[in-house]
């Protein structure tokens, strides 16, 4: 055992350190990339990670070479299978990242070294075109302390210093490079949208809203409380029950699924024409859009505009050119009140569609109802009074429904959710044949008291009706929100659905519920700042920025000549630093007493020229008796220190100690 | 002091350089021309290029900036201008981690033509910062690496291989570095007015020229030699202790110096004329004849064409036999 012991450290003490500090930078600028690549590259990487840290550790050997080449054909052959393309950004990254494990096999030069650590920093900025929120921000800056120090470590590979001083060093170059890169950040002349276009990836996985709605097909509504979007108003902020974030309108219906089969939105540019007309005054706000990794972008219900880069369908949904993969903000104009296609009465073909052998039940019930009422419009009041009469439940755990969801939905269990509400509402229309739409999006959201802005979540995600009448236009319809409170199932749907009822009996929240939500808006207000001042700064902010400064009317070459004059300064400081002559240490007795004798200096008690110790002590004494002893003190060791033959343990910091504490 | 901070502020140390002569791009090249004495690497003596890794970071870098213009990946960029922002603080570090530094070398001891001349060199750091990795060579020749404490000083005998005999100018030294991070590598030349010699390449085992050795005395000198034992006397101060007499040391009777008779009175001339072969020929025989004379404990002499050095023994005499052999045919024998 102890032989067994012995063995692993001295195997410890041949491992060369600056390769598992790259080792370990390495892994963890791959982590987050666990789950994002397929487990077809995931695994060889991670196997030739352990492999070469197994070579470190001389526990194996390198791979002979033709099996190393080997291994790079069935990398790129493990991405095209994964990806069917080595391009794009997917593919691109899990390529370069089994290639860079797979350069770990042969590191042997100091080039090859340089190339990998190289190729790591690159690996982390692929991560940031995933992810850039705060943690992984900070997360990575640790990954490139790690690199740097790795870097450090192989430049002096021979030098007898322990491996925490590497690390020191590291972070010591990045704490002095901070001010250059900051400078560089905010002035460095912010080119926007991308130089060429980029194949879209077919695989990634989105979050948030689904393109298709199967309201039949979910037992159970997740309750996920990531942040879809962030909103600053400039003005007012309206009344929240009035707050339908728009998103996509799904138009088909095959009995089961809605969808939008219209392809006019899939192609940027097809501009269209709609009968719009805004009453009252027009909402401005900024909106920050998280990542979902789909082309549709949000907007309050009803856009006067679409944003740069983006489309408005036939049916009012903005749709962005490229997907949203990184954070995306805009500013947009919203009518709450408004008049859309008042004039012209859609395609029947679309709106009035239903497969025909769906919901007889609900067709009879729409003829009834159609034939009791006296218009279009009373028809649609009379649907909603039959939801809010019935004993319709709202539950987010509604039972599955498997022959026909509509009528199943509206005459068996009544139990559902916004999806189950929207669907079934739009049949009774269409079955009446009223043109009639499903919109998908959000609802509400919440104020951050500790920011001037509105979170929605991804728990807020709503569905509901448009219905066109005739002179009216298309009007939204929010059969959801005519279920009474008592029969919605739990509070927090309430506080959804029905804020106005809900803020009537609200009770007081404990102590350590505020709390919590308290540090939840603390934290969500840090995260939105980083969202608006780091991942969001572009060219707009950045003339923002330096307009604030006094800088107006600034373009791009007389920001880099600013640049260049900010980064000179800063060089020039960092290198005075650096180049100060500092005295060797050695003399640090001297330096202490010296130090002693300026404190004394600035109360008019300077050492003269050529004054011994003792002299000098003898001559301040008298004027300052009170501190006899101190001076007393400071002198000896200091004699003692300078002149005896063997000096004293812990005599320098005694010294030290009692000078610093000298207050004369 | 104050004034001191800065090196530039410094008045500079050789004001005979023109600005033209600073500028020049020979200086950059082929450095100042030798000096004589330590050397301290100024801001004027210290250059630097980025690496050849350096320029690769460079390239990923630029890849880096075009990926975040891309894809508008705004921690792209950031991490982008840190990767920037860490080579300038590099540069500056791998300059500072040649400034200052003062460099002196020592005698080498002669080496014959073929070996590797160990030339001692001191890099003294009189500032407060410790230096790593510094590497010196001579041009074409291995490297020596090491590092300098801070108020420190480190001693690397820097390899030289010998190529021809004769007494020539010391090469000139690149000092270089690149640390912190090998993104740049800062170096000095330092040239010193140093020489050093080297002995012909003895040549291999020739058998000394018996037939010019005679006995001048058969029954061996008087006065002192290293051969033949020839009594005890007192002990003086300095005599070599391999001649005390331990063993009467030992037994406590005193400390006596062992005398030995005069050398074998073999006396010796190494001749020109009996080395056969062109002249580098001739010479390696004289040098290998030298070595074994000097270690036979011979008398001898040397014959030159040129100059003869007298019969005599010892180590100053060999020294003087390789110099002159070492030196030969080379003008004024300096």
């Amino acid at each position: 055992m102890e032989r067994l012991r012995q063995a692993l450290a001295w195997r410890w003490r041949q491992v060369n350190r600056a390769q598992l500090w790259l080792l370990a930078g390495l892994a963890l600028a791959l982590l987050p990339h666990v789950g994002r690549l397929p487990w077809l590259l995931i695994l060889p990487a991670a196997l030739l990670l352990g492999w070469r840290l197994g070579v470190e550790l001389k526990l194996v050997r390198l791979p002979p070479r033709p099996l190393r080449w080997l291994l790079v054909g069935l990398a790129v052959a493990a991405t095209w299978v994964s990806y069917q393309t080595l391009l794009g950004r997917e593919a691109g990254v899990a390529l370069l990242v089994t290639m860079l494990c797979l350069k770990l096999m042969e590191m042997d030069r100091p080039r090859d070294v340089a190339i990998v650590i190289g190729l790591s920093y690159f690996v982390v900025i692929t991560v940031f075109l995933f992810d850039q929120s705060l943690l992984m921000g900070a997360y990575m800056l640790l990954v490139v302390a790690l690199l740097t120090t790795a870097l450090t470590a192989f430049s002096r590979p021979e030098a007898s210093v322990p491996q925490r001083a590497n690390l020191r060093l590291a972070t010591t170059l990045l704490a002095q490079a901070a001010p250059l890169a900051l400078l560089l950040f905010v002035l460095f002349p912010r080119i926007p949208g991308p130089l060429w276009h980029l194949p879209s990836d077919a695989t990634s996985v989105g979050t948030g809203l689904s393109e298709t709605m199967s309201p039949g097909n979910i037992s159970r509504l997740s309750d996920n409380d990531a942040v879809a979007f962030r909103v600053r108003f400039a003005g007012d902020t309206p009344p929240r029950d009035r707050l339908y974030w728009r998103g996509l309108a799904l138009t088909h219906f095959d009995g089961r699924t809605w969808h939008n089969p219209n392809e006019t939105r899939r192609d940027a540019g097809a501009a269209h024409s709609f009968d719009f007309t805004a009453i009252g005054e027009p909402l401005r706000y900024t909106l920050t859009l998280e990542p979902h990794q789909r082309r549709w972008l949000f907007a309050l219900d009803m856009p006067a505009s679409a944003p740069p880069r983006s489309t408005v369908s036939a049916d009012v949904e903005i749709i962005a050119r490229d997907s949203v993969k990184t954070l995306r903000q805009y500013t947009l104009l919203s009518y709450l009140d408004y008049r859309l296609g008042a004039g012209r009465a859609p395609r029947q073909f679309t709106y009035l569609r239903l497969p025909p052998a769906i919901a007889p039940r609900a067709r009879i019930l729409a003829r009834q109802l159609r034939a009791e009422s006296r218009d279009d419009a009373d028809y649609v009041q009379r649907v909603l009074d039959y939801i809010r009469q019935q004993p319709f439940y709202y539950t987010r755990e509604p039972p599955l429904l498997l022959d026909d969801p509509v009528d199943e939905f509206l005459f068996d269990s009544r139990r559902g959710f916004c999806e189950h509400y929207a669907s079934a509402f739009t049949v009774l229309m269409r079955a009446a044949g009223l043109p009639a739409r499903v919109m998908t999006g959000y609802l509400g959201g919440e104020d951050n008291p500790l920011g001037d802005y509105f979170i929605v979540r991804q728990s807020d995600a709503h569905a509901w009706s448009e219905v066109w009448l005739r002179k009216r236009g298309w009007v939204r319809i929010d059969p959801t929100a005519v279920i009474p409170p008592e029969r919605v199932e739990s509070r927090e749907d309430l506080e959804r659905i029905a804020p106005a009822y809900a803020a009537l009996t609200r009770e007081a929240p404990d102590w350590a519920k505020r709390l919590w939500r308290k540090a939840g808006y603390g934290w969500d207000r840090v995260n939105n700042a980083w969202n608006q001042w780091v991942v969001g700064y572009d060219q707009g902010k950045q003339l923002a920025f330096l307009k604030g400064l006094g800088l107006k009317g600034f373009d791009w070459q007389r920001m880099l000549g600013l640049l260049f004059v900010g980064l000179g300064l800063v060089v020039a400081i960092i290198a005075l630093q650096l180049f100060r002559r500092r005295p060797p240490p050695g003399n640090a007795v001297g330096e202490a007493y010296a130090r002693f004798c300026r404190k004394l200096a600035r109360r008019g008690l300077a050492r003269k020229p050529a004054e011994g110790a003792r002299d000098y002590a003898a001559r301040i004494i008298p004027r300052r008796p009170e501190l006899a002893t101190q001076i007393r003190h400071i002198t000896r060791l200091y004699q003692r220190l300078r002149y005896a033959p063997s000096t004293p343990r812990d005599g320098l910091r005694h010294l030290q100690q009692a000078v610093r504490r000298f207050r004369p | 002091m104050r004034s001191g901070w800065w090196p530039c502020c410094r008045p500079c140390p050789s004001p005979d350089m023109l600005l033209r002569q600073r500028l020049s791009p020979a200086r950059f090249l082929r450095g100042e021309g030798p000096r004589a004495g330590p050397l301290t690497l100024r801001q004027r003596r210290v250059f630097i290029l980025p690496t050849r890794q350096g320029l690769f970071f460079a390239a990923i870098v630029l890849l880096m900036l075009i990926g975040s213009i891309n894809y508008d990946a705004s921690l792209g960029y950031a991490l982008t201008f840190l990767l920037v922002a860490l080579s300038l603080v590099a540069m500056l570090h791998t300059y500072r981690n040649l400034l200052g530094l003062r460099v002196d070398i020592g005698p080498a001891e002669p080496v014959f033509c073929g070996e590797t001349l160990r030339v001692p060199v001191t890099l003294e750091n009189p500032t407060g910062q410790a230096r790593f990795t510094v590497s010196l060579h001579f041009p074409q020749q291995a490297k020596a690496v090491c590092d300098v404490p801070a108020g420190g000083w480190a001693r690397v005998a820097l390899p030289l291989s010998a190529k021809r005999r004769g007494r020539h100018a010391l090469p000139r030294i690149t000092l270089a570095t690149a640390f912190p991070l090998g993104l740049f590598r800062a170096w000095a030349y330092a040239e010193f007015d140093a020489r050093v010699l080297i002995y012909p390449r003895p040549a291999s085992a020739t058998p000394l020229p018996r037939d010019s050795v005679w006995q001048t005395e058969l029954s061996g000198g008087q006065g002192q030699g290293a051969d033949d034992f020839a009594g005890l006397r007192n002990y003086h101060p300095g005599d070599a202790p391999s001649h005390v007499h331990w063993k009467t040391l030992a037994r406590g009777q005193g400390l006596y110096t062992k005398q030995f008779g005069g050398d074998r009175a073999e006396e010796l001339w190494l001749d020109w004329r009996t080395a056969a072969g062109d002249v580098e020929a001739r010479l390696s025989t004289l040098t290998c004849w030298v070595l074994e004379a000097d270690a036979g404990h011979f008398r001898y002499g040397l014959r030159l064409p040129d100059q003869v050095l007298p019969l005599a023994h010892g180590p100053a005499q060999r020294d003087r036999c390789l110099e002159a052999l070492a030196l030969f045919g080379a003008g004024d024998g300096a």
